[in-house]
Order: C-alpha cells, then structure tokens, then sequence
C-alpha cells in the first residue's frame, strides 16, 4: 500500500529495486568487533549439549536517512518508513510516554479528502479528525494552512531576488513537493539543482515553528514535544526525514513523524471509529493556527504557489494588480501556464506543471535552454496535492469523482477567505517576534546531487 | 516454399541487435553492440552500407526505427538515450537526443502516423512523445503498468493504439484517452519474457514471441462484437513446438501474411496458414499457422528478422554472429 502511495516521480527514480533493506541493500554496514580475550576451553560431561554460544550481534537498523543518502533503491525506503513514521509508531510514542506533548498538524488537503470521502463539510472534517487524534491522547491539533503564509513570502522573495539579480537562475521551481525534490536529486543532480527554490515547504516551516516556537511558548522542553503532522502524500515522509530538518538546537526532528490520510482511516477502522459519528465540535480559535480559521490561500490546490508569485511579482516588479489569475491549459491539463504583457511585450510567464511526464517536458527544456518560464509551480502528482497518494480511497465511486468533489471542497473553502500572506498582521506579528532575523534558518533548506553508484553488474539485456 | 539468402551484409564489429526497413523498402538500417547504425541500400544488384552513424550513443544501441515519412530514424540504446536522425542534405544528424528513462532503452517506434514516438526501458516504463517542432518531442505520458523490464513497443497499423511487451510476461494495449493514454487491456498467457509482438496488416491480430518458447497469436475484439466478448485481445492460437530456445523477435509480413520467428536456437522459422484449414484464417478465430521453413540462419542467436514492407517475400535478419542476412522466400501462397 505505501509503494502506490509514492509519487510516480519518485517511484521511477528506482524502479528497479523491489528490495527491502535485509535482502539486498547496498549499504556498507559496519560490525564493531569484540575485542579478543584469550581463548578458553570448557570440558563438559558427556550429557552437555553441544552449544555454541555466540555473541548477539546487533541487528543492523537502516534508517530513513540512510535511503535517502543513498543512491540505491528508493522503495527499500518504504519498508522503513513502515516502521519508522506509521500510526503504530504514534500509537507508541502515546501509550509511552505520557508526558510528551503530542502536536498534530493537518495538511488542508488531506482534510478536504476526508470531507469529501464522508460527505461533510471541509470545516466538519477537520474538527472530527481533532475528535479522533484528542481522543487517543493528542494533546494540540493544528492546521498547517497559516505555515503556508512563511513558505509563499519567502518564495516570492526568492524569485524577486532572482529575477532582478540571477535570472540564470529562473525559471525557479517551487520545492514544496518532496517528490520532485527527491527525483532532481537523485536523477539531475547539478543541471537542475540550481533552479529549485530553497524555502521550506509548508509542512517544514510548521515544524520549524512548532518546535522552536510553540514550544516556547507553552514552555514545553524540546524534547517532550512531538510532532506529527497529517499530509496527503507519502514522499512528505522523506521530506521530514531529511537531515536538514533535524534541529541541532532541539535535538529533533521539526516534524517527529508523518502519517497520511489512508493510514488514519485505517487506523479509525481497527479501533472500530466511525468517522461520521465523531463529534465536529467547534472550539474557541486559539492563535492563527487553529483549525476554525480555515485559513486557505488563492490558487492550485497545491498550496497557490503560482498564483501568489505571478500576483505579487506583476505588483512589485511592473507595479500593477492582476485581479484574478487565468491560467491557460497547454498540453494537458496538468500543464497551465499565465503570462503578464505589455503592448506584445512578455514581461512575466508562471507555469503550473504536475505530474511526471509533465516535469520531464520542463526538465529537458531548462537543459536545452529553452524553457521561458519565470516561475514554476511544479507538483510530482498529476492534478498536484489534492490527488495526493495517500488521500482516502473511493469506496463506490470513480477516483475522479472522488478527486472531483475534493477539489470541489476544497475551493469551497477558498471562497470563506482566500487570504493573501501581504496583508496579514498576523504574519507580520510571528515574523517579528518569531523569526526575526533567523529566516534563512528557519524558513529555508539546501538540496544536493545524490550520485549514481554505477555498476557493471546491474546491466540487463 | 523456398528460402534463399539473397545477401550477407558484414561490417558491424559486434553482435547486430535489430534491423528495420524504411517504409519505401528501400534502406535496410541496423544497430547493435559497436554502437552504430548502419544504413544499406542496394547498388547494382549488391547491398552496400553507404552511411554509417556512429556518434549517437555510448552504449549498445538496441533498437532503430524509421519514421513512415522516411526523414527520421529513432535509436534507443542502454546508455538511456534515444537519438532521433534527421535526413538534411541527404545526410542524417542527431536532431534531438531525448532523455528521462532511467536506465536501458528497449525499444522505440514511431506511429504509423509519424505524430507520435513511443520508448520503452528497463526502468518498467513505457513513454510517449508527440512531435512538435521539426527537432522538438514531448512527453505526452508515462505509462507504469508493467512490473518489470518492458521489451518492445509496436503501434497498430492504422489506430493510434500502442502495445508493449515485458520481462512481466504480459502484453499491454494503450490508447489516449483525451487528457493522457491509458491502458485499456494487459494480455497475459505467455509463461515467461515476451521478447516481441507484430500486429497483421489489418491490427485485428497481434503475434507475440517469448521466452516460453512459444508463439502466440491474439485477436482483438472490438466493443459491441457479435461474439459477446468484452472489449480484449483474446489469445486465439498457440505456435509451440518448434522453437527450441527463446524467441528474440517475430515480424508480421504485411504483403503476404506469413509470420518469420528469430529464435536463441540460431533458426529463423517462418509460419505459413495451415492449408488444410478450410476457413479464411483473416477471420477464424482459431487460425492454424504451421511451420513452412526453419533455417540455420545464423552462428548465433537471431536476434531480429523483419519482412521487406514492399517487396513480397523479402527477410532481413540480424544476429549475435554480427551478421545480417537478407532472405527471399519463393512459393509462398503454397507453403509447403
């Protein structure tokens, strides 16, 4: 089940390696010898049982960012995130350790899947799914929506700084898709690196915020606070297993583990839950990120990276308003594209491209040199975040009917208030009393080539 | 029936992969191991290579194709690539080099129609592309149905519908489906690798050949047929018994309807209608196809054979021995 959660981008990366890490990983394992004693010889009486004793060797535990580091097999990976981000592990970490206080963030998107799946509304859904995780002991539940508001002004500013400064550098493609991170490194390396943007996903800023900021707040010790977020897709638990985002300061991960919407109601289901007779009680908002808000941005269901930088940009660059953001579909629907103009003159072109064979046509054209592309907001799944691997499964229905009325719900709660990260006192509070001058640690990540081990022996006819 | 070499054409250094027709029948392309294509034409009764391309891959390319206009040529090879050639001049150059398969590239074809490329690569996948520009393709999909290693990829002859074969022991039909292709059918049957399939001239049957040693004929059914059969391809017959190891290639002969095998055994076998079967095999559903020639083709194994598409009765094969034969085949309307 978690191998057809991975995105398709991810999943090419290494298709050919159907193995778990016992059978035929590739990495070298070091077995620290005992030092040797002088030897012994025991004498037993004939009864004895001829035994060996043996020294217990440890088992060899690969972790997830041993996969990630290596060059190998992607879907080995899988088996490890089984153990090491999964409603057991959750389930551990609560029946453990009483004293930690469990923060769960939940993606928008992976609440518009329930919504949708259970036919309630997308601000019902979220206050159900808040019922179920307090119920096991989650101490917080949040949304990951206000998180957004960081990784789009920082984006926009990224691609400011580009434009006026390294326009080698443009088209510059959002990052917030872990999937395709992780295929431009493990496939491009150095040709496409340099385009990706360096700000932190929503999903990684909230960490960054829950860990160094709400902790403080509460005054809450790093290490009793754990965090899980909810995420519409598997690749998000190789983006939070990244060494990047394991906090020196804290000493944790920002974001502990990652569990999806497909493994949640599994979960509900083995604790015989029924998701549309939890409450969906509604509670006083408490702070920015509170599920109440239903805080959402204009745009793609992808998080609206286009449409936030195509807009901003055409105000601060050419100091006009673009009242609403029509993007034109290309190719396929999955390929849109808007462009800002003046007289015959093309000033701004911002692209939405989703799903693999898209990305192949960008990839190929920013090696040819032929891609004329400004921005692009670039998802590894085909109609992007909303049609997430691990959103809810139909039960009668056709996935796209499903898919349909998430998108659906989503929009819908769009429309209560598609806000605008520029005009948010909010935003601008935790920006000065949180980050302050620490935005490049807080809010921003480096990516690297992961080299192709090569090797005769893999060759097939 | 009778079979004649006609030519043994020599120059590749290494073991020759494949050979393909251009649509005039007049060039003979091959590809193989040394990691370049030949081109040969007849001149004065002889068959001569007159271009040579070589600067394409890195690796051994596997397969070419020509495009139906005859201006392209497409290589894959197992450095990953495919190069598409363009005639300029009367020279061919690598246009484009396309790039995204993962590893080895298996096969690569152009449509009937030359709109579309169609590749296929160890990497399980089968892809797409449409022609843009004059040097310019996109990917239009990517296909991961298969579960293994995908061989071959073969387009019908007048429909834009693609069928692959793989390491999976299955043959999978795709067809677009408005916003992307999709696979509407997986034929399964073969008990191990199919190595290659061939579509008759009308695209209601398909050949396959296999590892499993076995020949397999599949014929499609459309929606609404008188027979009640769900929209498929149905494997109708079974050709065993003759091959003795794996079967590396099968070609289709458009003109005359006879099937040609390359075989690991070093043979190229050629199937013929069963005489004796009085029913018109265009629409039996069990035709009986029965061996009407084995040759001791090659040093090695035969690695592809492919019907001349316009002149009748003429063979190309290509072989591990880095030889490619040409063969003529007389009295074919009587196989036996």
């Amino acid at each position: 089940m978690a191998a057809a959660g991975f995105s398709s981008a991810l999943k090419i990366s290494d298709l050919n390696d159907f193995i778990t890490p016992s059978q035929e990983c590739i990495k070298p394992v070091t077995v620290e010898k005992q030092k040797k004693g002088l030897g012994s010889i025991r004498i037993g009486d004939d009864t004895d049982d001829l035994t060996l004793e043996t020294p217990k060797i440890q088992r060899v535990q690969i972790t997830l960012n041993d996969c990630l580091a290596c060059s190998g097999c992607i879907t080995s990976a899988e088996s490890v995130l089984i153990t090491q981000q999964s409603t057991d592990e959750l389930l551990r970490i609560l029946s453990e350790s009483a004293d930690r206080h469990i923060v769960v963030s939940i993606a928008p998107q992976a609440r518009a899947s329930f919504a949708a799946k259970y036919n309630v509304s997308y601000r019902s859904a979220g206050y159900r799914l808040r019922s179920f995780l307090k119920k096991l002991g989650v101490k917080e539940v949040l949304d990951t929506s206000f998180a957004r508001n960081f990784t789009l002004i920082e984006t926009k500013r990224e691609f400011l700084k580009r434009y006026k400064e390294d326009r080698s550098r443009l088209p510059m493609l959002s990052s917030a898709c872990p999937g395709f991170v992780c295929y431009i490194e493990k496939t491009h390396g150095e040709a496409i690196l340099p385009f990706l943007s360096h700000v932190r996903s929503p999903q990684q800023v909230m960490g960054s915020f829950v860990k160094t900021f709400l902790g403080s707040k509460l005054s809450i010790a790093p290490d009793k606070l754990y965090h899980v977020t909810v995420m519409p897709c598997f690749d998000k638990k190789l983006e939070a297993s990244r060494d990047d985002f394991f906090n020196e300061v804290t000493q944790s991960k920002d974001v502990d583990c990652v569990i999806t919407p497909v493994e949640l109601e599994e979960l509900m289901l083995k604790q015989n839950v029924v998701f549309t007779d939890l409450e969906d009680t509604e509670e006083s908002p408490s702070g920015q990120f509170a599920l109440e808000h239903c805080y959402q941005h204009k745009g793609s269901g992808s998080g609206g990276f286009g449409e936030y930088v195509f807009t901003s940009a055409v105000r601060e660059l050419f100091g006009e308003e673009v009242p609403f953001c029509d993007f034109k579909t290309l190719r396929n629907k999955d390929f849109t594209e808007v462009m800002f103009t003046r007289g015959d003159q093309v000033l701004l072109r911002v692209a939405i491209c989703n799903g693999f064979r898209n990305i192949q046509n960008i990839v190929q054209r920013i090696k040819r040199g032929t891609c004329n592309y400004d921005f692009i907001e670039v998802m590894a799944c085909p109609s992007g975040c909303l049609n997430g691997g691990a959103q809810l499964r139909p039960n009668e229905e056709s996935p796209k009917e499903l898919l349909d009325r998430v998108v659906e719900l989503f929009k819908e709660s769009q429309q209560s208030g598609g806000r605008s990260p520029d005009s948010d006192s909010a935003v601008d509070e935790l920006y000065r009393d949180w980050i302050a001058d620490r935005a490049e640690r807080l809010l921003h990540t480096k990516y690297k080539a992961v080299a192709k081990s090569t090797s005769g022996f893999t060759v097939k006819w | 029936m009778r079979v004649e070499q006609v030519a043994s054409l020599e120059g590749h250094s290494d073991p020759v992969w494949c050979c393909a027709w251009s649509s005039d029948g007049n060039t003979l392309a091959t590809c193989g191991t040394d990691k370049s294509i030949r081109l040969w034409t007849e001149q004065d009764h002889e068959w001569v290579c007159g271009t040579i391309l070589s600067d394409g891959h890195s690796r051994t390319i596997r397969r070419v194709s020509w495009s139906p206009c005859g201006n392209m040529l497409a290589s894959c090879s197992f450095d990953g690539t495919v190069c598409v050639w363009t005639k300029k001049d009367g020279e061919f150059e690598c246009s484009v080099t396309l790039e995204g398969h993962e590893n080895e590239v298996k096969s690569a074809e152009f449509s009937p129609s030359g709109r579309y490329l169609a590749t296929c690569s160890r990497d399980k996948t089968v892809w797409i592309w449409e022609q843009g520009g004059t040097d310019d393709f996109e990917c239009v999909s990517v296909q991961s149905c298969h579960t293994q290693d995908v061989k071959c990829v073969r387009w019908h002859p007048n429909e834009d519908i693609l069928a692959s074969a793989s390491y999976d022991n299955s043959i999978n039909f795709y067809k677009d489906e408005g916003d992307d292709w999709a696979c509407d059918f997986t034929a399964t049957g073969h008990d191990s690798t199919v190595w290659s399939i061939a579509f008759d001239r009308e695209g209601d049957k398909l050949v396959s050949g296999s590892d499993d040693q076995t020949l397999r004929m599949w014929k499609r059914y459309h929606a609404g047929n008188q027979a009640g059969i769900s929209p498929s391809w149905k494997c109708i017959s079974t050709i065993q018994g003759y091959h003795t190891r794996p079967v590396y290639d099968v070609s289709w002969c458009h003109l005359t309807g006879l099937i040609a095998s390359g075989c690991g055994d070093n043979k190229l076998r050629i199937f013929a209608p069963d005489p004796e079967q009085q029913v018109d095999c265009h629409t039996a559903d069990a035709p009986n196809f029965i061996q009407a020639a084995s040759l001791d083709a090659h040093r090695q194994d035969v690695n592809c054979v492919k019907w001349n598409p316009t002149r009748a009765g003429i063979l190309a094969s290509a072989g591990d021995d880095e030889v490619v034969k040409l063969w003529k085949v007389f009295d074919y309307e009587i196989p036996i």
